[in-house]
């Protein structure tokens, strides 16, 4: 006996252009929502995942406008704003400090490197603290420096790589020409640290002829409050204090504004095909009102009416669903690079994070949605009286 | 002592410039994740390596889309076994093809080899025989740079083929013939000279085993 489906599935193929968009239409909306909601978890586990790389919550850095600061250090680290590097000790014994790292970024005129010349980033930081900060840190060969003072470096992977470097390797700090060693090359993190090289900070400072460091690494201890601790930090002259759970927040905040924007135009695009769904059904239900009488002279109840239309319905919105959502999985690389080129700042890896529970969410979601909508189309068929409708046409 | 009189708004927004900043001078240095050696000017290099062209096309090739493995070891063993660093083999090698009207006239290839104090970037200009027509080195770190990028020393390197650097050991840097007339241009940087010899015999070997070789 042919099954419920089996018709629906044989009523729909009746009229396959209008059939067809009316699936392509359900297929683009469920494409855009299941991209919105898996960017909405994937940007900010990614945002996460980029902060806590960081090793640490709070920076102190020298007051200044940071736009102003990030052009002079691209250009070639003339006329940076350093700190007192006593300033260290003047907040490690805070109750809410766990732990402190200086550092010191420079940056060299490499005239070698890339189109006409590049800079060459160097981060000085000591053995003793910084990797306390980052202990992911794994090491593919050699580890961190001998001593302080050493003429060594530790090269993020893919700046051992554009170097070819290896351990035991020399590297030249550019303008200033002087020699160093590699004693590390670390495994690929993932991060920009795996662009990095790492220089003890004394050496750093001497290599740049200064003894002030750029920034300080804090990380406060568990359930610290540090709020607290950045207020008081604030009372220290001449610093700015970033803290990057509250950036985060931040960032969160706007691209939630941004997504509340986009979410809206993809329920716009839901409703729409939804409406599709409508007409397609409802277009269909009153080209077949005679065959739906002749169902209901023959003993067919409004019930099995109801639910031969509603069959129609599922079948559509789970086809377009389906479709839709395959869709975002084949095209969510090029979803992430589209994301990355709006976006003024965007952090690494998968900013648009689809997995099978989400895409089962949004199917649920589409198949619901459009279910309400086949109310209306099947009630008015469950409603066809036998004989006015066999009068009529 | 001095306090932070901004408002919290001004204060946020700061902060996410100062993250913004903080991630951007992070990606400043170096993080390219594949080792291509590409020209860094495309358009007027590859006229003055090649100047009777009239166009060209840039092109890709990598050992996994021919060869995979074995050929990548096959061509270590003609570079005398010496394992390249870094050498992955989904690396997609650059190769500029050169065109006269619409006949190919010959290739632009560079290769990534290990130098004294970092990457040396060698690209050669190659006729349809696998002759040299021209020699460049975009990338060479320290202060005798200018030794080998000197005309005087890239002269030496016109006119010879595969077979002048096969009578040539890399690995062990003797041999006989035009390549071991090849003069240093500084003593004091035998790393890189050497190094200079290999990326051109691996840059001759690459092209023999994935163009030349293959013509009919």
């Amino acid at each position: 006996m042919i099954s419920r489906f089996q018709i629906a599935y044989k009523n729909l193929l009746r009229k396959k252009a209008r059939t067809l968009l009316t699936l392509v239409g359900i297929m683009l909306s469920a494409w855009v929502l299941v991209s919105l909601l898996g960017f909405n978890r994937g940007y900010e586990s990614a945002l996460n995942r980029d902060i806590d790389n960081m090793g640490y919550q709070l920076m102190v850095m020298a007051k200044g406008c940071p736009y102003e600061a990030a052009t002079m250090m691209l250009q070639g680290g003339t006329g940076l704003r350093y700190i007192e590097q006593s300033m260290v000790d003047s907040i490690v014994n805070r109750p809410e400090v766990d732990k402190v790292t200086p550092i010191l970024m420079q940056a060299f005129f490499d005239p070698d490197k890339g189109d006409g010349g590049g800079i060459a980033g160097y981060f000085g930081v000591e053995a003793a603290t910084f990797p306390a900060m980052k202990p992911f840190f794994r090491f593919r060969q050699g580890g961190w420096f001998h001593d302080e003072q050493a003429l060594e470096a530790v090269m993020g992977f893919e700046a051992a790589e554009l170097e070819q470097r290896e351990v035991g390797d020399p590297i030249l700090v550019p303008e200033k020409n002087v020699q160093l060693k590699v004693v590390g090359i670390l495994e690929r993190t993932g991060t920009q640290d795996d662009g990095t090289i790492f220089v003890p900070l004394k050496t750093l400072q001497k290599i740049s002829a200064i003894d002030k460091i750029t920034t300080i690494g804090i990380k406060v201890k568990k359930d610290a409050d540090t709020t607290k601790l950045e207020t008081s930090l604030y009372q220290l002259p001449d610093v700015q204090v970033v803290s990057f759970t509250q950036v985060k927040q931040t960032i969160m905040k706007l691209v939630a504004t941004a997504r509340v924007m986009v979410l809206s135009i993809a329920i716009i695009a839901l409703l729409i095909a939804m409406v599709g769904v409508v007409n397609t059904i409802l277009m269909s239900v009153l080209e077949r009102l005679q065959e739906i009488g002749i169902l209901k002279t023959m003993g067919a109840m409004p019930s099995d009416i109801f639910f031969l239309v509603w069959t129609e319905t599922l079948i559509l919105c789970s086809c377009g669903g389906v479709a839709g959502i395959g869709l975002a999985f084949v095209f969510a690389r090029l979803s992430d690079i589209l994301v990355r080129r709006v976006l003024p700042y965007a952090p690494g890896g998968e900013l648009v994070a689809i997995d099978l529970k989400l895409a089962l969410l949004t199917l649920a979601v589409i198949v619901v949605v459009g279910l309400l909508s086949g109310i209306y189309p099947a009630w008015k068929a469950g409603r066809v009286r036998p004989l006015e409708s066999i009068r009529g046409e | 002592m001095a306090t932070d009189n901004s408002s919290p708004i001004s204060r946020l927004l700061k902060n996410i410039a100062v993250l913004s900043l903080t991630l951007s001078l992070f990606m400043a240095v170096p993080a390219r994740a594949a080792m291509n050696c590409e020209l860094n000017y495309p358009a007027s290099d590859v006229a003055r390596l090649f100047p009777e062209l009239t166009s060209y096309k840039t092109s890709y090739f990598s050992f996994t889309q021919r060869g995979g493995e074995p050929l990548l070891r096959k061509i270590e063993a003609r570079l005398g076994n010496a394992p390249a660093l870094y050498a992955p083999l989904d690396v997609p090698y650059t190769l500029y093809e050169i065109y006269k009207g619409d006949k190919k006239v010959g290739y632009i290839h560079g290769v990534n080899q290990k130098g004294q104090f970092g990457v040396l970037e060698v690209f050669v200009s190659l006729d349809m025989n696998g002759r040299i027509k021209a020699f460049y080195i975009q990338r060479i770190a320290g202060q005798w740079g200018k030794k080998f990028t000197s005309r005087q020393f890239g002269k030496q390197f016109i006119g010879l083929t595969l077979k002048d650097f096969e009578r040539y050991d890399t690995v062990s840097c003797k041999g006989a013939g035009k390549v071991a007339t090849i003069g240093n241009p500084a003593s004091e940087a035998a790393t890189d000279f050497f190094g200079v010899l290999r990326a051109v015999k691996k840059n001759l070997v690459l092209m023999d085993e994935f163009f030349y070789s293959t013509k009919g």
